[in-house]
C-alpha cells in the first residue's frame, strides 16, 4: 500500500493564496515579488539624483535638464529575486519520544515549499544534524511539487545537532544574503543561540520555526525515572517531582524566549509551535500574524 | 477463634503465595523507568538533584505494609475467621419429608387425616426441638429427592415448604433421598447435622433389600403410622382380539398389600355402563390378574372399579380412554368380482364395495379404488391399485408383455414386500412396467419388474398380472400382498394398539422385534417427546406425572395410560443405629461469632486507601502545571515598524 501523502489537495489549494514574505531588502536580479529599498531597473519610480559619470544616459531626466539645466537621474525601485533557504532538523531528537516532531517539520517544510512554487519562488532546502546535509533545489513552479514530497518522505532522523557546524558550513557555502527558515526543535546541547546570532550578523533574515511536542515542554512522568538523552545517549537518574516538572517547563520557556529575541533583534521572526497545534492554524495563523507568509 | 473454611496450614500456604506474588509485582512495580527525551539540558537546568545511590529496594515501605495487611485480612474472610469455640457452630440438617403417593393414604391414628398431614405434623415437631441457631435444608421424597428449601435458618421458610408439601404420585425412592442429603451435607453444610427422614417408608422389595446394609451416624428416622390393609389396581391391559378385531381382551391385576387374606368385586365399567365384574379372593401380599371381554368399536371411557373400602382408595380405581375401531372403505371395480372378494372381506379393518367399471367416477368417499383391468376414463384422486391395466391405460409406462414367466424374485427388503418368499410361480401373461428411479419393486420378472408401487400422494401400486387368474391364486403370497399393500397405504388403520394402565414412574415396555432407537418414538400426550433407553427389546421410560404416554414402534403402538398411583409393597425397618422419633428440645448454646464480612470490608478499604495514596492514581496523575497563556498559542515575534515600512513602501 502507497504511504499517504505528506499534505492533502484540499490543503494545498488553500496555501495558493499565499506568498513567502521577508522584511530585509536584498540585493538580487530581477524578477521577485518583494520590492527592495535599493534603486535599479524596476517599474516603479523611486526618487532623484544628481547625475555622475557612468550612469546610465537613459535615466536622466531630461525635462528637468530643459527647465534646470541641471543632470538629474530617476531611479526606480527594484523587485530583486531573493534567495530563499530552508534548514531542517534531522536530528535524532526530533524523533526522540515519537515521530510526531519530525512529522510535523517535514508537513511544515512541504507547506512552505508549495507557496514558494505557487509564486515562482526557488527555495533551497537543506537538512541538518551534526552538519549541512545534500541541498535539494524546489522550483520551476506548482507542477513541481511533487518531487519535493518525495524528498521530504525519504528524509529521517538520526545523529546528533551540531548548530555552530551547520552555520559554518552555510556561511561558507552562501554568500549571498536572503532569507533563511530555520524548522528545528533547537535542541542544541551545546547551545544554538551564538550560531543564530552569526547568521544574522552575516545579514542573513531569519525565520526560526521551533517546533516541540508535548512531552518536551510539559514531561507528564513522575516518580523515579531513568532519562536517556536521544541525541547523545547519556543518562541520567531522577526523581521528578511536580515541582521539578514546573522547573523544567519555566527552563524550556527562557529558552524559547532567548530564541525569539535573538530572531526578533535581528530583523527576524520567531514561531513557536507545538504538535498538539493544526498544520492550518500555525500556518493561517501564526506564520501570518509572524508575517513569514502574507 | 478458629478458621471455619480452611486449616491453618491451608490458610498459611495461601497466605504466603500470596505475599510473594504481592511483594514481587510491588518491586516491579516501583523499579525505575527508563525514558528517552530529546534533550537533558532542562533537567539539568531544573536543578534537580539524581537519586541517592544506592537504590533502596522498597522505595514505600507503608504501602508495602498496607498492601500485605489487607491481602491478609481477605484471607482470613475468605478462611471465614470465627470468634469463639468451633463446638459453638450451629448444625445445618437435612430433613427428607415422604411425598410418596402412598402418603395420601389414611392415617391409622387419625382415619380422618392423611398421613401426609400426620408426617407434617411430625416435621414440625422436629423443628421445634432445634436450637436456634441450626439451620434445615427439607427436602422432599418420593421417586425424585427435590430440594424444596437450601439450608435455612428462617424457621417460618421452612415450616412453608413443610405446609406446601403435598403426596405425589411415584413411590418412594428411600436410597435415593438419603444419598442426596449425605452429598448436600458434605458439599454445603457448615457442620453437618442429623439427616431425618419423616414418613412411612413404603419402599419396594428391591430397595428394601439394598437399604438393609445402610450404615450412617447421622440418621434418624421418625416413622408414620399406617394401616397395611389395603388392595389396590396395579395395571391394566387392554388390546384388540386377534380373531374379532371390535373385541377388546382387558386384563386387569389386583394386589392385596394387607396381611390378611381379602375378597374382593373388580367391576368394568365402560361409558358409565357396567360390562363385567368379577369377584376376587386375594391372599395376604399376592396379586391376581382378571380378566373380561368386551365388544366395541366406538370411543369411550372403561373404567376399572375395585368395590371394596380400605385405607388408600386412589388405587381403587383408573379410567382408560379406549380409540374408536377404524376401517378403511375399498371401492373395487370389477368386471369379476368373485376373484378379489375373498381376499379383502376377509380383512376386519376393510370395509369393500364392489362396483361394475361402468360406474366408475373419479372423485370417490372411499379412501382405496382397485381397478381390475380396466381404464378409467379419469385417473382416481385417492389412493389405488390397479391390477392388469390395458394397454395405453397404465399410470406405470408399460416396457413390454411377457408369456409363460416365472415370477424370479420378490424384494422382501421393504415393507411392501415383507414376508413375500413364494417360488416357481408360473405367470402365463404378465406386463413388465417401466419403474421409476422412486418408485418401489415389489416383485420381478427376468424382463423386469411387474408389481411396482408409487409413493406420493395419492398412492399407487400396479400389479402386471392378475394375482386371482394366475398360479398364485392358491398361494399365501396373494392375501400377504393385499394386506402389505394395504397396511402401506393406510398405515394408521392398520396400526396394532395395546393400551395399558399402569403406575407413574419407571415403565419398561417389551418391543415384539429388535429395531433402531430412531424408528421408536416416545410421545407425552401434549406430543413433547419422552427420552428413553432400548436394551435388546426392552424400552425403559419414566413418567413423574400421571398422563397418557404413546410408544410407537414399526406398526405398533402402545398407549401407556398412566392413571394409578405406584404404592409400594414392602415397609423399609431403620438400621439398629439409627436414632428414632422426635428428639427433645435442645437450648441454643452460645454460637460463634462470624468476622468475615468486617474482615473483607477492613481488607477492601485497606486496598483501597493504598490505591488513593501509593497506586497509580497517586504517583501518575500528575497535576497540571501553569502554561503562560499565550504561550501554547506560539510565539510571535516581528518589528511592526519593518512592517509599516514595508507596507508604506508597496503603497
Amino acid at each position: 500500500m502507497a504511504p499517504a501523502p505528506l499534505l492533502d489537495r484540499q490543503f494545498l489549494e488553500k496555501l495558493e493564496r499565499l506568498t513567502i514574505h521577508w522584511e530585509k531588502s536584498f540585493s538580487g536580479l530581477v524578477g521577485g515579488h518583494n520590492s527592495s529599498r535599493f534603486a535599479g531597473g524596476g517599474q516603479e519610480f523611486l526618487d532623484h539624483r544628481h547625475f555622475h559619470h557612468g550612469d546610465d544616459l537613459r535615466a536622466i531626466n531630461w525635462r528637468a535638464y530643459m527647465r534646470l539645466e541641471k543632470l538629474f537621474l530617476k531611479m526606480f525601485q527594484i523587485e530583486p529575486r531573493v534567495p530563499v533557504r530552508m534548514l531542517i532538523d534531522t536530528s535524532a531528537s526530533m524523533s526522540a519520544t515519537s515521530d510526531q516532531k519530525f512529522e510535523y517539520a517535514r508537513k511544515l517544510a512541504a507547506s512552505l515549499c508549495y507557496v514558494a512554487l505557487v509564486r515562482h519562488d526557488s527555495i533551497s532546502i537543506q537538512p541538518f544534524g551534526e552538519g549541512l546535509g545534500d541541498r535539494f533545489i524546489c522550483g520551476g513552479g506548482r507542477h513541481r511539487f511533487s518531487p519535493v514530497m518525495d524528498y521530504f518522505g525519504r528524509l529521517e532522523t538520526r545523529g546528533r545537532t551540531s548548530f555552530y557546524q551547520t552555520v559554518r558550513d552555510f556561511i561558507s557555502n552562501y554568500a549571498q544574503r536572503g532569507l533563511l527558515v530555520v524548522i528545528s526543535d533547537f535542541l542544541d546541547d551545546e547551545g544554538c543561540e551564538k550560531a543564530l546570532q552569526y547568521l544574522a550578523d552575516f545579514g542573513h533574515e531569519l525565520l526560526l520555526i521551533q517546533i516541540w511536542s508535548e512531552e518536551d515542554r510539559l514531561p507528564p512522568w513522575t516518580g523515579e525515572l531513568e532519562l536517556r538523552d536521544a541525541e547523545s545517549g547519556s543518562q541520567v537518574k531522577l526523581q521528578i517531582d511536580d515541582v521539578a516538572r514546573e522547573k523544567y517547563t519555566a527552563a524550556f520557556d527562557r529558552y524559547a524566549a532567548a530564541l525569539e529575541k535573538i530572531a526578533v533583534s535581528n530583523g527576524g521572526r520567531y514561531v513557536g509551535v507545538s504538535t498538539t497545534m493544526a498544520l492550518e492554524d500555525v500556518i493561517f495563523g501564526s506564520l501570518v500574524r509572524a508575517r513569514g507568509v502574507v | 477463634m478458629f478458621f471455619f473454611n480452611l486449616t491453618f496450614v491451608q490458610f498459611a500456604a495461601l497466605l504466603g503465595s500470596v505475599s510473594t506474588v504481592v511483594v514481587a509485582l510491588y518491586l516491579l512495580d516501583r523499579s525505575r523507568r527508563k525514558q528517552t527525551v530529546a534533550t537533558l539540558r532542562f533537567w539539568v537546568t531544573a536543578e534537580q538533584p539524581t537519586v541517592v545511590s544506592p537504590r533502596k529496594k522498597i522505595q514505600q515501605p507503608l504501602s508495602l505494609l498496607l498492601q500485605l495487611v489487607s491481602i491478609c485480612l481477605l484471607l482470613l474472610a475468605i478462611a471465614q475467621l470465627r470468634l469463639g469455640s468451633q463446638s459453638a457452630t450451629p448444625f445445618d440438617h437435612v430433613l427428607i419429608l415422604e411425598t410418596s403417593a402412598w402418603m395420601g393414604a389414611r392415617s391409622a391414628a387419625r382415619p380422618t387425616q392423611t398421613l401426609m398431614a400426620e408426617a407434617q405434623a411430625r416435621a414440625r415437631a422436629f423443628m421445634k426441638s432445634l436450637p436456634n441457631g441450626d439451620r434445615v435444608m427439607l427436602v422432599r421424597a418420593d421417586g425424585l429427592a427435590t430440594p424444596a428449601t437450601v439450608f435455612e435458618s428462617n424457621r417460618d421458610k421452612v415450616e412453608d415448604a413443610i405446609e406446601g408439601s403435598s403426596p405425589g404420585a411415584t413411590a418412594l425412592n428411600l436410597e435415593l433421598a438419603l444419598e442426596f442429603g449425605r452429598q448436600i451435607q458434605q458439599l454445603s453444610a457448615r457442620r453437618a447435622g442429623e439427616i431425618v427422614f419423616v414418613g412411612s417408608g413404603r419402599v419396594s422389595e428391591r430397595e428394601n433389600t439394598a437399604l438393609a446394609g445402610l450404615a450412617m451416624s447421622n440418621l434418624r428416622a421418625v416413622p408414620i403410622a399406617d394401616t397395611a390393609e389395603n388392595t389396590g389396581l396395579r395395571k391394566i391391559g387392554l388390546r384388540r382380539s386377534t380373531t374379532a378385531p371390535d373385541v377388546w381382551e382387558i386384563f386387569v391385576s389386583v394386589r392385596n398389600y394387607g396381611l390378611k387374606p381379602r375378597t374382593v368385586n373388580l367391576a368394568l365399567l365402560f361409558g358409565g355402563a357396567p360390562v363385567g365384574t368379577q369377584a376376587l379372593a386375594l391372599p395376604a401380599g399376592s396379586e391376581q390378574e382378571a380378566t373380561f371381554q368386551h365388544r366395541t368399536r366406538v370411543a369411550g371411557p372403561l373404567e376399572a372399579r375395585l368395590l371394596t373400602r380400605d385405607a388408600y382408595s386412589i388405587d381403587d380405581r383408573a379410567v382408560i380412554e379406549l380409540p374408536e375401531q377404524k376401517t378403511l372403505p375399498v371401492v373395487v371395480y370389477s368386471s369379476d368380482p368373485q376373484l378379489l372378494r375373498p381376499m379383502l372381506e376377509a380383512n376386519p379393518h376393510v370395509r369393500a364395495v364392489f362396483r361394475a367399471p361402468s360406474e366408475y367416477t373419479a372423485k370417490q368417499d372411499a379412501g382405496l379404488v382397485i381397478l381390475d383391468q380396466f381404464r378409467p376414463p379419469s385417473p382416481p384422486v385417492v389412493d389405488s391399485i390397479w391390477i392388469d391395466p390395458p394397454a395405453g391405460g397404465s399410470p406405470i409406462p408399460i416396457r413390454k408383455q411377457v408369456n409363460n414367466v416365472r415370477l424370479a424374485r420378490w424384494h422382501s427388503e421393504n415393507s411392501l414386500g415383507e414376508g413375500l418368499r413364494s417360488k416357481d410361480i408360473s405367470l402365463e401373461s404378465a406386463t413388465v412396467l417401466e419403474a421409476a428411479p422412486s418408485d418401489i419393486k415389489i416383485a420381478e420378472v427376468e424382463a423386469g419388474p411387474v408389481i411396482v408401487a408409487r409413493p406420493g400422494k395419492p398412492k399407487m401400486v400396479v400389479i402386471g398380472f392378475h394375482p386371482g387368474r394366475s398360479s398364485m391364486r392358491y398361494e399365501l403370497s396373494t392375501p400377504l400382498l393385499f394386506a402389505n399393500t394395504l397396511r402401506w397405504m393406510a398405515p394408521d388403520i392398520f396400526l396394532r394398539r395395546e393400551l395399558i394402565g399402569g403406575a407413574v414412574g419407571t415403565v419398561n415396555a417389551t418391543l415384539e422385534s429388535e429395531l433402531k432407537p430412531s424408528d421408536i418414538r416416545v410421545q407425552q400426550q401434549d406430543g413433547r417427546a419422552l427420552p428413553f433407553t432400548l436394551r435388546n427389546r426392552t424400552l425403559h421410560f419414566f413418567s413423574g406425572a400421571p398422563g397418557v404416554v404413546r410408544v410407537t414402534a414399526a406398526d405398533r403402538e402402545l398407549v401407556y395410560s398412566l392413571v394409578l398411583p405406584e404404592v409400594a409393597e414392602s415397609r423399609w425397618e431403620p438400621p439398629a443405629g439409627a436414632k428414632r422419633g422426635i428428639p427433645p428440645t435442645r437450648p441454643s448454646s452460645a454460637t460463634a461469632i462470624d468476622l468475615w464480612q468486617m474482615l473483607a470490608c477492613l481488607g477492601a478499604l485497606g486496598l483501597l486507601i493504598d490505591w488513593i495514596f501509593y497506586g497509580r492514581l497517586g504517583r501518575t496523575a500528575a497535576r497540571p502545571i501553569s502554561i503562560r497563556p499565550n504561550f501554547a498559542a506560539g510565539f510571535v515575534g516581528r518589528t511592526r515598524r519593518k512592517f509599516s515600512f514595508a507596507a508604506r513602501s508597496r503603497s
